[in-house]
């Protein structure tokens, strides 16, 4: 059983730290210090978010995505045949993303996340993972004014998606993991996912994972494994999520979202060490990852640590009891 | 002759340069909330005045007081505070409220800035407030059992507002919920929220909903007990007008003409279009005519002259249809 993160993390802290990413971005709109020096804050912010993770007991980390604007443009905007265009409400947030617009044929141009991937894995205490947004949310969150079909800018950007992956591949990561929250709002697509992440994984043989959160997965599980993923991310805080699994073909791996990332409740440690129980019973416990529902963004950054601290307690008390 | 095509604006409108840094400053202890409120004063003026100019019916006083529609309140609410910061996108971030006790009310919050508004000019200004579902989505909620409980319990606080500034005198209030289109499953608890608030009230009260994929829940959303949706078609080509004439539409629409998050100004003929597309299938006297959203992300000098874009267009309806 390891302890990690679905993805992002809160990039600056309230009072009285320092909110130095803000202020560098502000700082460099004003042209008072480079992109170079923006890289090296984004760099130290990296480390710092890194650092917080393991020091809450996370055993898998991710740089936080640091560098991210959002959960489509920082990949997407660095493809051929795709520009940036206005913001809009991502999900049922109060957050917002740029809008991908597809305006010729998608292709992967050169690697997008190496090195980040590899100044995280250099810098961390613990092993680290690379998570990509997937293509289905990818596609379904771009405007298509090139493609004849939905389908066509799905296979397009899982083509090139299934380029950088096999870039990131050389760099032997643990495993590498695509985020696919919008298959959650469209379970008929169940099946034309599939064919999407057949496209994706083809030709990867190390472990890859999916991640699917804002919904239950629905039929998109039995999809995934179809397809080939070895890892599938639910959000087992919504109630009938880990009973749908055990009906249905058993993942190799099983990522369990115990912990609700939306709110800052803290959650009861040994109602999260039931939800710990209940995912170990069904995948076993060495085929195991428990994580949070989703990224830890949608919470400032101090109780997104307080929560990663709980969720911690909360594991240790069922692998206490598992003893 | 008929009458109608009332013109108006949503909410918001930017703050002045100079209030900006006031604001600023007032944060930081540079300067009294005596002469912060000065300076809000003189940007309200100032925006009423331009309003005046600009030709609108119905007012808005500009929201110069508050920081956004969820923080102004939950600085006020007893049970509500401000909480740490949260992204909203890139490089921006907002301090996200949190519930964390029995939600109440000791107000009025609303009722001096809208009556300074009022007594500047003779045309109404709407009060304007935000909905219950919208102040409990957009704050981390820590008290209640369940997420209905703290909506009808926010509902009966913006009740009380809402009958404070009745009593004030205002003749429109506007209870905005642009998140009550977001989640399907919760349409319903929007609405039986909204009928807390507006229950009895005999004031025009209006809601705004934005952001949303209206056509799937069109029939639930229009059960939202409110005299009026104001709703946003420019930027999404009056699309909804569509489903509003094949469904069905029988209550009042503040018809959002001219797209907010744009530079660009709009043409005299698509605003025209637009209005011409709406007044297919509804009388005049149930149309509202203004921006699309709140006004509050462009300067003063764009979103002047998209509203005499507006106003151009409404006059050259009225003229050609004989409206009053």
């Amino acid at each position: 059983m390891l302890v990690t993160v679905v993805g992002n993390y809160p990039k600056i802290p309230n009072l009285p730290r320092p909110a130095r990413l803000r202020n560098a971005f502000a700082r460099l709109d004003r042209g008072q210090i480079t992109p170079e020096e923006l890289a090296k804050v984004e760099d130290e912010v990296t480390i710092e978010v890194l650092k917080e993770q393991a020091d809450a007991g996370v055993e898998l980390l991710t740089d936080g995505q640091v560098r991210w604007f959002d959960e489509q443009t920082y990949i997407a905007g660095k493809l051929g045949g795709v520009e940036i265009n206005g913001l809009i409400r991502f999900f049922d947030t109060n957050t917002y993303y740029r809008e991908p617009i597809i305006n010729g044929p998608v292709a992967w141009r050169e690697p997008i996340l190496i090195r980040d991937y590899a100044f995280a894995r250099d810098n961390a205490s613990r092993p680290v993972k690379p998570v990509l947004t997937g293509p289905y949310t990818l596609a379904r969150l771009c405007r298509n004014d090139h493609y004849s079909s939905f389908e066509d800018v799905a296979f397009g950007l899982a083509e090139a998606l299934n380029a950088e992956a096999k870039a990131l591949a050389a760099e032997d990561p643990p495993l590498i993991q695509f985020n696919e929250p919008a298959i959650t709002r469209h379970p008929e697509d169940a099946r034309l996912a599939e064919s999407i992440w057949r496209r994706l994984l083809s030709g990867l043989s190390g472990e890859t994972a999916v991640s699917f959160y804002f919904g239950p997965p629905g039929d998109a599980v039995a999809a995934a494994l179809n397809a080939g993923f070895t890892t599938v991310g639910v959000d087992t805080t919504i109630p009938g999520v880990l009973d749908a699994i055990a009906a249905g073909p058993k993942p190799p791996k099983l990522a369990a979202g115990i912990m609700d990332s939306r709110t800052t409740r803290l959650e009861d440690v040994d109602v999260l060490a039931g939800h710990v129980e209940a995912a170990a019973a069904l995948a076993g416990s060495d085929n195991l990852y428990v994580n949070p529902n989703i990224g830890l963004e949608f919470l400032p950054r101090e109780q997104a640590q307080a929560k990663l601290v709980r969720l911690v307690e909360g594991v240790n008390k069922a692998r206490g009891g598992a003893k | 002759m008929s009458k109608g095509l009332l013109t108006t604006s949503v909410g918001s409108f930017g703050k002045p340069p100079y209030l900006a840094k006031a604001r600023s400053d007032h944060a930081a202890g540079r300067i009294s909330a005596e002469d912060l409120d000065k300076l809000t004063r003189q940007a309200t003026q100032e925006i009423i005045d331009l309003q005046v100019e600009l030709g609108l019916d119905i007012l808005v006083h500009g929201e110069m007081e508050r920081g956004d529609m969820v923080a102004y309140f939950a600085e006020h609410f007893p049970g509500m505070s401000i909480g740490g910061l949260v992204r909203s996108y890139g490089n921006r971030y907002y301090h996200k409220p949190v519930i964390h006790n029995e939600l109440r009310w000791d107000g009025p919050y609303t009722v001096d800035m809208w009556k300074y508004a009022q007594s500047l000019t003779d045309r109404p200004v709407k009060g304007m407030l935000t909905g219950p579902y919208t102040m409990v989505d957009w704050a981390f909620e820590e008290y209640y059992p369940s997420r209905r409980d703290a909506v009808l319990a926010m509902a009966r606080v913006v009740r009380e507002e809402t009958l404070a500034l009745q009593d004030a005198g205002a003749r429109y209030i506007q209870i905005d919920e642009p998140a009550a289109s977001v989640r399907f499953d919760d349409i319903d608890l929007a609405a039986e929220a909204m009928g807390i608030v507006t229950e009895g009230v005999t004031a025009k009260t209006i809601t705004h909903i934005c952001y949303g994929d209206f056509a799937p829940v069109y029939d639930q959303l229009i059960r939202i007990p409110v005299d009026q949706f104001d709703l946003e078609m420019a930027n999404s080509g009056y699309d909804l007008l569509d489903v509003m004439r094949e469904k069905g539409f029988d209550k009042e629409v503040g018809l959002g003409v001219l797209d907010v998050h744009t530079h660009k100004v709009e043409t005299v003929e698509e605003v025209v279009a637009g209005i011409k597309r709406a007044l297919e299938f509804m009388p005049p006297e149930r149309i509202y005519v203004d921006p699309d959203c709140g006004l509050k992300t462009r300067t003063w000098e764009e979103s002047a002259d998209k509203i005499r874009v507006m106003v151009e267009a409404v006059r050259r309806v009225k003229a050609e249809y004989a409206i009053e």
